[in-house]
């Protein structure tokens, strides 16, 4: 017993100096491994931190700025109704104001702006959705013409607080200064479409002292907007139904919850989405790290057998071997998990940047949470040991006298006998490749496998930009096949259609009417916008997913599948849409079409039918416009100019603004992808052809000996990784189109429908930049075949 | 080309006469440096003759292994020059030394060296493939009586039976020098014999200039020519009148 011990005690000081040896002679091995380890854990890293970025800004603008649990438009209702509001069992805080869509006037904007303007107290904070002024302060109560505006137009327009503002107010022209700059947690997210995309240059919320608003829109003493807060323990449902019977008689359009909120509606779409993203991409590139380490941590210790079986055969205990072999997976691990860290907070901090033009938080951070490092650190150690637990197992089981027996041909005799009788028709050292690939083919398969999962991570980056170019085509080039739209104040007879035509460089003008709803399904609801256009459109055209023209139908409606998908509804299923402007009609109809939209939500129904059921006339309210390319310019600033005209969006500029804001966040994801496919494609290749190399140095050196040259000794090791990375490659681009579709089936946000595109040219460079890290790998391999030590080989038996 | 190798068998007589196909001058091999300088090679001038059969003979470590490796182009020495017919071995590249060990050079070493993945047979071809004028793979078994058991893999063979499949894929190249170390090293009496019958064999036959390594000094009864290696100098020569035939090597 005593005896053991001593022997063990000894023997753990002398193993831990071969750890140091061992570490530092694997060095480039270890630094490979270490960072297969690294890219799983700042991915972990990446996701954890910015989720909880995004969640903390959230809670943190919601809880300072008082953001309102619910809202609440209506037509027109005196001040003393906010009281009877108050009054509801389940409300706590009740901030009634006036809100209304407005224009701004720039003389360097071709399209008008479109804007709302929403009453604030002259002398202080509202008791809900308050502001956070980032510049300028607050109105004064003497100067009525001052207003305050969102920071992200400021941003977008370089307006700072002192600059005139020109607003056109209920029709009127009127003349502002801005007074200060501000966020608000109703805009974080802000927008005047349904697309996905922050238009900061073209949209604007101002925010005007009550009395201004007031004699502007002629509602002294009046609200139309209210936005609340719930008491503690008070539930949604019954609130928004009392507060919906209150209303109603003044105009009231639907209480609605944060849920349906535009702004809030969109982040919690992101949020979901990054939940999931948190999960899912850690998840597939541990999985991956898991199996490429067990393939690579085996080798390793593979090759040290005879090392293992020497120790044994001395009489070592097993146990010590194996912590040792555990301790430099260990050590690995580490190194791997603290440069995962520091890697992943620097791709949280430069992804949170990419968020910035998107959600407007007054603090947004990348956060870095103790127990974020401790599961990263913990999860690269477990992952290692794991992996390298199968290896130490089944050396340990090894009788010694078998480990040292030398090279013994491996593999079943039947695979030895490939090619055989071709000895003489193939020069016989690419029989011994043949040999070696064919001889151990669970060892061949792990290899191509380990190459082929770099693949799909080149192949996931490279694809965003196929993905957005396919969006972009379908929605600007398929589905708005004009060249922009205009809206309208109000509704419109069609011959006002012939006006804009009458604009030169207008060549046809295309009607449509869009009217705000909001659907329900059993106890689903959206809110969005139901539009209405001619069945034989040409301007607008849905579309289903393999891209064929859909009309919409002449009765019924026809919704995007999303949006069906998220409202439980089939084909054939009746929806409620509850109208929300006009006479504010309730309608029942059939969902008769799905159309496969890739921006937003949309449902759409025959124009003519949608007049009927509001009770109008043959009325339009927005135009979709083609255009002749040269006149552009001037076209719009024509049209900007008639006063029918609330709002104009040119689709060059839509192209312009996806290309700002989406460009730059594709580039750095693909960047990092890349980045970790070529790690992974280096990782293998190198490790796998240094195994290789260790274990047949002696082979090579005596082919040298025989008088062959480098070149062909390291073909031989050469051409098995070459085979290995021309299987393993077809296999990748495979594995990586399943994993996009994959993953992409998983994704659920509103904003985006990504389409599974992935290009010939993506293909072909996924396959490029893998063969490009296994030859920059086969370069350092050869030179190690050159420097062979042919004398030193021969001292050794094998 | 390597008409050394295809002169007529030689008689015992014309062995060691004319112009030397190797000559070696004041080589010297020192490894390390201060402390740790070792001396493998001392100032050893050389020459052997076409068709002789030399034996170095030296306890471990007086620098055998060292010269045969410069004679076969596989080291370089510190100093000094070396020069096969007209290649001078010192002083070459790498590309240089692989065309002559391909061209000129047969090496037989005492852990056999064989491809674990290739059979006998492929073994013997491998060398073939690469060799100008090759004899058959099966014709060089021929040669050190291994004709049975050709399409094994060496680690179904005997050590013995390996050195001649090794001796085998040295020969079937035609070399004009064959470069033995200790091939009888790691081998019993008997099986020796049968290797070193082999070796005697093809520098009879074929004429081939043989370099024996040994430390077993009754082996040296089989060479034209005994030099005996010392601490990296050549501590004697010897000439034997009559050459031993393998069977009557006492072990
Ligand atoms: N790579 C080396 N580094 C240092 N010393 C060496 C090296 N190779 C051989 N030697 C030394 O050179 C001497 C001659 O070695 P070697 O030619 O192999 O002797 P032999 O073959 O006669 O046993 C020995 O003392 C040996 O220790
Ligand atoms: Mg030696």
């Amino acid at each position: 017993m005593v005896r053991a011990f001593g022997i063990r005690l000894r023997g753990v000081d002398v193993l831990d100096l071969k750890l140091v040896r061992d570490l530092w002679a694997m060095l480039p091995q270890v630094a490979t491994i270490a960072l297969l380890i690294a890219s799983g854990i700042s991915v972990l890293v990446m996701s954890g931190s910015n989720y909880l970025a995004l969640l903390q800004a959230m809670d943190d603008h919601y809880r300072n700025e008082r953001f309102a649990d619910a809202f609440a438009s209506l037509k027109r209702a005196p001040l003393t109704l906010a009281e009877r509001l108050r009054g509801i069992d389940g409300i706590g805080v009740v901030e009634p104001r006036i809100s209304h869509r407005v224009r701004v006037i720039r003389a360097d904007s071709e399209q008008s702006i479109a804007g709302r303007v929403l009453s604030i107290p002259a002398r202080g904070q509202p008791q809900l959705n308050r502001l956070k002024l980032v510049s300028g302060r607050w109105i004064d109560p003497l100067h009525r013409d001052e207003v305050i505006i969102n920071a992200a137009y400021a941003q977008a327009r370089h307006v700072r607080p002192g600059d005139a503002i020109d607003v056109v107010l209920n029709g009127r022209m009127q003349a502002f200064r801005v007074a200060g700059i501000a966020l608000s947690p109703e805009f974080v997210f802000a927008t005047r479409s349904a697309l996905p995309l922050p238009d900061d240059r073209n949209f604007v919320v101002l925010w005007a002292g009550r009395e201004a608003v007031e004699s502007a829109f002629d509602m002294t003493g009046a609200f139309n907007d209210a936005a609340m807060t719930l008491a503690p323990g008070a539930r949604m449902e019954d609130v928004l139904g009392q507060v919906d019977d209150l209303l109603r008689p003044y105009g009231g359009i639907g209480a609605y919850g944060r849920a349906e909120q535009a702004s809030h509606r969109f982040l919690e779409d992101e949020l979901d989405e990054q939940r999931t993203m948190s999960v899912i991409m850690p998840a597939v590139f541990f999985g991956i790290a898991a199996f490429l380490l067990n393939v690579v941590l085996g080798r390793l210790v593979q090759a040290q057998r005879e090392q293992i079986a020497s120790l044994r055969a001395l009489g070592y205990p097993t146990l010590p071997i194996a912590v040792h072999y555990f301790k430099l997976v260990t050590v690995i691990a580490l190194l791997g998990g603290v440069a995962g860290l520091v890697l992943g907070w620097w791709f949280a901090s430069v992804v949170i940047e990419s968020y910035r033009p998107f959600f407007r938080f007054p603090v947004l951070e990348a956060r870095m949470e103790p127990w974020i490092m401790i599961v990263a650190v913990a999860a690269s150690v477990m992952v290692a040991n794991v992996a390298a637990a199968g290896a130490v197992y089944r050396i340990s089981r090894l009788p010694p006298a078998e480990a040292l027996h030398p090279h013994a041909p491996g593999g079943p005799a039947a695979l030895l006998r490939v090619g055989r009788h071709v000895g003489t028709l193939m020069p016989l050292r690419h029989l011994m490749g043949l040999r070696s690939i064919f001889g151990r083919p669970v060892r061949t398969a792990l290899t191509i496998v380990g190459i082929s999962l770099a693949v799909p991570l080149v192949l996931f980056g490279l694809f965003w930009f196929d993905a957005i170019a396919h969006m972009l085509d379908v929605s600007f080039n398929r589905i708005e096949r004009g060249d922009g739209i205009v809206a309208f104040a109000a509704p419109v007879p069609r011959r006002a259609l012939h006006e804009l035509e009458a604009v030169p460089g207008v060549l046809f003008a295309e009607g449509q009417r869009s009217v705000a709803v909001r659907l329900v399904a059993g106890n689903r609801s959206y809110r969005t916008g139901l539009l209405g256009i001619a069945a034989d459109a040409e301007l607008r055209v849905q579309r289903d997913s393999d891209l064929n023209a859909i009309a919409v139908p002449a009765s019924g409606v026809m919704m995007s599948r999303p949006l069906a998908e998220r409202l439980g509804l089939a084909i054939g299923d009746e929806v409620r849409i509850e109208v929300m402007e006009g006479k504010r009609p309730v309608l029942l109809l059939p969902v008769e079409r799905l159309s496969d939209d890739i921006l937003g939500f949309t449902v759409t129904m025959e124009i003519g039918a949608l007049n009927r059921a509001m009770r109008e006339g043959p009325v339009v309210n927005s135009a979709a416009l083609k255009i002749d390319a040269a006149r552009e310019a001037d076209v719009w600033r024509a049209i900007r100019r008639m006063p029918m005209v609330e709002a104009s969006s040119s689709k060059a500029q839509w192209l312009g603004l996806f290309n700002d804001t989406i460009a730059g966040m594709l580039v750095v994801g693909a960047v990092i992808l890349v980045g970790f496919g070529l790690t992974i494609a280096v990782g293998v290749v190198y490790n796998s052809a240094r195994v290789a190399l260790q274990e047949r140095a002696w082979e090579l050196a005596s082919l040298r000996i025989l008088g062959f040259t480098r070149g062909e000794a390291a073909g031989l090791l050469l051409g098995e990784l070459a085979f290995c990375v021309a299987v393993a490659i077809p296999l990748g681009l495979a594995l990586g189109h399943w994993l996009i579709t994959l993953i992409l089936s998983v994704r659920i946000g509103e904003s985006f429908q990504i389409p599974a595109v992935i290009s010939p040219p993506s293909y072909a460079w996924a396959a490029l930049a893998v063969i490009f890290a296994a030859l920059a790998s086969a370069l350092i391999v050869r030179r190690r075949v050159d420097a062979l030590d042919l004398v030193a080989v021969l001292k050794t038996r094998d | 080309m390597q008409v050394a190798g295809k002169q007529a068998p030689n008689g015992d007589d014309s062995v060691g006469e004319g112009d030397p196909v190797f000559v070696a001058r004041g080589l010297s091999k020192v490894y390390g440096s201060g402390e740790a300088r070792v001396v493998a090679l001392a100032d050893i001038d050389l020459d052997i003759h076409a068709g002789e059969f030399l034996v170095l003979l030296g306890p471990s470590g007086s620098g055998k292994s060292t010269l045969l490796n410069i004679l076969g182009g596989l080291d370089a020495p510190t100093s000094g020059s070396a020069r096969w017919r007209d290649h001078e071995l010192t002083g070459a590249g790498d590309a240089e030394l692989t065309l002559y060990r391909r061209e000129h050079v047969g090496f037989v070493f005492q852990f056999y060296n064989l491809i674990p993945s290739l059979t006998v047979r492929e073994n013997v071809e491998l060398v073939a493939q690469i060799a100008d004028d090759p004899m058959s793979a099966d014709d060089a078994l021929g040669l050190v009586e291994l004709t049975h058991r050709l399409d094994h893999f060496p680690a179904q063979l005997s050590g013995g039976e390996q050195q001649r499949v090794a001796v085998a894929r040295a020969i079937v190249k035609r070399p004009d020098i064959l470069l033995c170390d200790e091939p009888t090293g790691a081998l019993d009496a008997d099986t020796g014999r049968m290797v070193l019958a082999a070796i005697d064999k093809v520098n009879r036959d074929l004429g081939t200039t043989t370099v024996v390594i040994t430390h077993n000094s009754a082996i040296a009864g089989m060479a034209h020519r005994v030099l005996r290696l010392s601490g990296g100098h050549i501590a004697g020569e010897d000439r034997n009148a009559t050459r031993l035939p393998p069977g009557e090597i006492a072990w």
